[in-house]
């Protein structure tokens, strides 16, 4: 009897310990390679171009594909590697160097090479996810650079999920040391009166912009239809916040006119700091198998004096497993900077000043219509790459001050069999 | 900040309010659409991108809050 109670006991042990030894089935974050191909056509026309203090074309085009590839590394791990470029070609920069073409206008594009650039940008980002897959944590690097921007940036993340995966915070940190290069306006770069450079009257000593972002964010499921999230981001910026080649020109002073072009009497002015706080939620109701209800609200406020509204609906209609329609609509205002003055209206005594009409009071409306085709069983491919979705986006956007522009962007999503 | 903080609370409450509620996984069907997911797709890159440069607002969307680019 004690035998039969000692090798019983011996054997129940090993039975937990290999219990516990036995691998576990554990479902792969992301089971295999996901890759999309992203790209977007941007058209702009307006008539408050910052580089002409407020006046003159805004016409600008832009062309950006990028691409997003997610390479499973393990079952618990997901590298992304998020690359793109953005080329365009901008009347209003052009008029930096405004008397390079036949005829100095602020509604004419100047034909220096300052019309246009190639902005390229490049995220390298790890996650990491436990076992039970409640907490996720995750790290990243980005790069971009254009001709007189360069950034660097770094990122920290992470989600822990409870109440039955039902509930979710997260946290994230980042920061990016961003460097201009200073570029004014021609006629600004040497001051007749001092005879001097204006680079050596040392107008902008300091030519990083640092940037420090904190984001909290929590979602919840609210019924089997329904989910709600909100979102919290905290940013604070330092060092040069205005653009070195945004023209100002002053009541109180004489406007010097060559050809039809306004000769600008100053660079824009910003405060070297900026403190910026946005809170955003999303609400998202299942109403049945053909509609779906979307919808988004964010305040945001900062220290420059600006108070933002933006609101958005989008109702996904599927019209059939494999065709899904996106109508949308999104509302946006904001109020005045306390640094922006109209063209022609600021003050040469005065500290700040800026005719960025992005920064001025106005009300926007936006108006979005895309349609995806989904085929989650891959049936096209090529090579060993199957199409999972194709997505077709056009959005139109139009500013009560003027400036209206639309995009066309599409996208590709491709997995690895 | 007051409109900012009064907004964060009411949403906590609202939250809380409801976070009694536990869908189960297998209950879960109609959350785990790709429509229900509480962040954009991917083809909306360029869309945040230009609403970032062209408005003064940003953050709390999961795009730019900031930094990385000469924008607002």
């Amino acid at each position: 009897m004690k035998s039969t109670f000692l090798i019983s006991f011996i054997f129940f042990s090993f039975a937990i310990y290999a219990q516990d030894t036995i691998p576990t089935y554990k479902k792969r974050v992301l089971e295999t390679t996901e890759v999309d191909i992203v790209a977007s056509y941007y058209s702009q026309d307006g008539d408050n171009a910052a580089v002409t203090g407020g006046r003159g074309t805004e016409e600008l085009t832009d062309f950006a594909p990028s691409i997003i590839i997610a390479i499973p590394l393990n079952a618990d791990d997901v590298f992304t590697i998020d690359a793109g470029v953005s080329a365009y070609t901008s009347a209003s920069s052009s008029n930096v160097d405004a008397f390079d073409g036949d005829t100095a206008d602020p509604f004419v594009a100047s034909s220096g090479a300052s019309g246009s650039d190639l902005w390229a940008n490049g995220v390298f980002s790890y996650s990491h996810s436990s076992d039970d897959r409640n907490k996720v944590w995750g790290a990243k690097v980005s790069v971009s650079s254009e001709y007189d921007y360069f950034s660097l940036g770094f990122g920290a993340n992470y989600t822990y999920l409870f109440n039955e995966k039902n509930t979710e915070i997260s946290a994230n940190a980042n920061v990016y040391l961003d460097q201009w290069t200073r570029i004014y306006p021609e006629e600004l770069r040497f001051d007749i009166e001092n005879e001097t450079d204006f680079e050596d009257l040392d107008p902008l000593p300091n030519t990083n912009r640092n940037s420090y972002s904190l984001g909290l964010g929590f979602s919840q499921i609210l019924s089997k239809n329904s989910q709600a999230s909100l979102s919290l981001d905290l940013v604070q910026q330092e060092g040069l916040l205005s653009t070195p080649f945004h023209r100002v020109y002053f009541s109180d002073k004489p406007d010097i006119f060559v050809e039809n072009f306004q000769l600008g009497d100053d660079i824009e002015r910003l405060p070297d700091t900026r403190f910026k706080i946005a809170i955003g939620g999303r609400l998202n109701y299942y109403i049945n198998e053909t509609f779906v209800l979307r919808t988004y609200y964010r305040y945001y406020t900062d220290d420059w004096g600006i108070d933002s509204h933006t609101a958005s609906i989008e109702v996904p209609i599927k019209l059939s497993s494999k065709f899904t329609l996106y109508p949308s609509y999104r509302f946006y205002n904001q109020t005045a900077s306390d640094y922006f003055y109209e063209y022609n209206t600021a003050l040469s005594t005065d500290d700040f000043y800026t005719s960025d009409y992005d920064l001025s009071k106005f009300t926007a409306h936006q108006y979005g219509l895309g349609v995806t085709y989904t085929d989650i069983f891959t049936n096209f491919k090529i090579s060993k790459w199957g199409l999972k979705s194709i997505d077709l986006k056009f959005d139109q956007y139009s500013r009560d001050s003027g400036l209206n522009f639309f995009l066309i962007s599409t996208g590709l999503k491709f997995v690895h069999d | 900040m007051k409109t900012a903080i009064k907004i964060f609370c009411a949403f906590c409450v609202i939250t809380q309010l409801t976070s009694c509620v536990v869908v189960k996984e297998y209950e879960k069907v109609n959350i785990n659409d790709p429509d229900m997911a509480l962040s954009d797709k991917a083809v909306k890159k360029g869309e945040s991108n230009a609403l970032a440069y062209r408005e003064a607002a940003s953050g709390a969307n999961g795009g730019k809050t900031g930094g990385g680019c000469g924008c607002n």
